[in-house]
């Protein structure tokens, strides 16, 4: 079947097979077919912004199948990846409600299905569809808890070291590979954007690596990283 | 002195200066009957950041200071939140743990609301539910400044005077 960047496009909320998984798109049948009408289904290729930190708010992003990558920049051009935004994950959130300009940088790492809605539209939706409200509450939680986590990270590691073992337990505790003695991982970062994560610089990120290499706390195959010892990387991010 | 806070929310003067206070009659007469106020004297803990969620705290007088700690002991001030603030709101709507731990650096008069009785509320009241949404995301927004200031330093993009 042809179809952009390889993506089976999903035409309908209503038919979809992940609905009940996802937070915001676990909504009332009534609520879900209003939803549908203010909907624009597109596909992404991988690289492609989304919008932009500091972009007046166009409307939301629902992002259905693919990941993005969403980023915060200085002035002085240095970025902060935030967090890698999975499918049910709705973008753009707290702009669109809010008005004020999008606070992060959304741009896809992988193609990417993507459900755009209108500002106007989606705030007009909220207001007639109360059980949606209560979804995007719920999601807005979830960001901020997200956020704050974030700031614990940064904020209260002291090395570089910390802080990745810290992602690359985070990471490894993500598809059912929680449990395992050792935990395996796709990689789906360069070393600059997992530097990007951490706030430190890829130089680090490199180092840091190769030594957890030859410690033999981590192994690598093409893309794959394999944790090797779980209980090293543990004394790793409580480090102070 | 006497406060200004008044034990129903229909008498208080400052109500339709904040956000999350100034509801319609009806959602308002809901909120009265599911509140508590409770005064706090300075140096109280409302809730510590990893317990439970029981309920959101809606600041009526006083300030808290907002933190968060690492395994270690070592603190990290978020902000100090003002009258007004609506704190553990998230965490009650997720169920999830309390996010940061709070602390009263003032005298302050607190309406206690527990989870179970937020969420029949905000069910019921769409016009709260829409209020609860935009202070979220206010929420969020200052959260996302505060990401900005410690990861990237103090470079910030512009000097808006959105933290309270």
């Amino acid at each position: 079947m042809l179809s952009p960047y390889g993506l089976d496009i999903i035409e309908s909320c209503l038919t979809c097979k992940m609905r009940t998984d996802h937070i915001f798109c676990d909504l009332p049948t009534s609520a879900l077919q209003a939803f549908e009408n203010i909907k624009y289904a597109t596909a992404y290729p991988k690289g492609a912004v989304l919008f932009v930190e500091g972009q007046a708010p166009r409307g939301i992003f629902v992002l259905c199948k693919g990941r993005v990558k969403l980023s915060i920049c200085a002035t002085d051009g240095k970025t902060l990846i935030l967090k890698i935004a999975e499918p049910g994950e709705v973008l753009g959130l707290s702009a669109t409600v809010s008005g004020k300009p999008y606070e992060l940088t959304a741009e896809t790492i992988d193609p990417c299905q993507v459900n755009f809605i209108k500002r106007e539209d989606f705030l007009r939706f909220l207001k007639e569809h109360a059980e949606a409200c209560f979804k995007v509450a719920e999601q807005l939680s979830e960001k901020y808890n997200n956020a704050c986590h974030e700031v614990r990270a940064l904020g209260l590691s002291h090395s570089a070291g910390e802080k990745l073992a810290k992602l690359l337990l985070d990471w490894s505790s993500k598809n059912g590979e929680a449990t395992k003695q050792e935990p395996r991982l796709k990689l789906a970062l360069t070393h600059e954007e997992i530097a990007q994560m951490i706030g430190t610089s890829r130089e680090t990120v490199t180092r840091l690596f190769a030594d957890l290499k030859k410690r033999q706390i981590v192994q690598t195959k093409g893309s794959t990283l394999l944790i090797r010892n779980k209980a090293a990387l543990k004394v790793m991010a409580s480090n102070n | 002195m006497e406060s200004a806070i008044q034990p129903s929310c229909f008498d208080c003067a400052l109500r339709p200066d904040r956000l999350f206070c100034d509801l319609p009659a009806d959602a308002l007469e809901a909120f009265d009957s599911i509140k508590s106020l409770i005064p706090y004297p300075r140096a109280t803990v409302l809730f510590r950041e990893g317990s439970m969620a029981r309920g959101i705290f809606v600041l009526c007088e006083g300030r808290v200071k907002l933190s968060v700690c690492s395994e270690s002991g070592k603190h990290l001030t978020l902000r100090i939140a003002g009258p007004g603030e609506v704190l553990g709101l998230s965490a009650s709507l997720s169920g999830g743990p309390y996010e940061v731990t709070a602390e009263t650096v003032d005298n302050a008069r607190v309406a206690v609301v527990k989870r179970k009785d937020l969420l029949q509320f905000l069910r019921e009241h769409r016009e709260a539910c829409l209020q609860v949404v935009s202070l979220l995301s206010q929420d969020l927004h200052t959260a996302y400044d505060r990401v900005r200031s410690i990861g990237l330093g103090r470079s910030r993009r512009s000097r808006t005077s959105r933290v309270h």
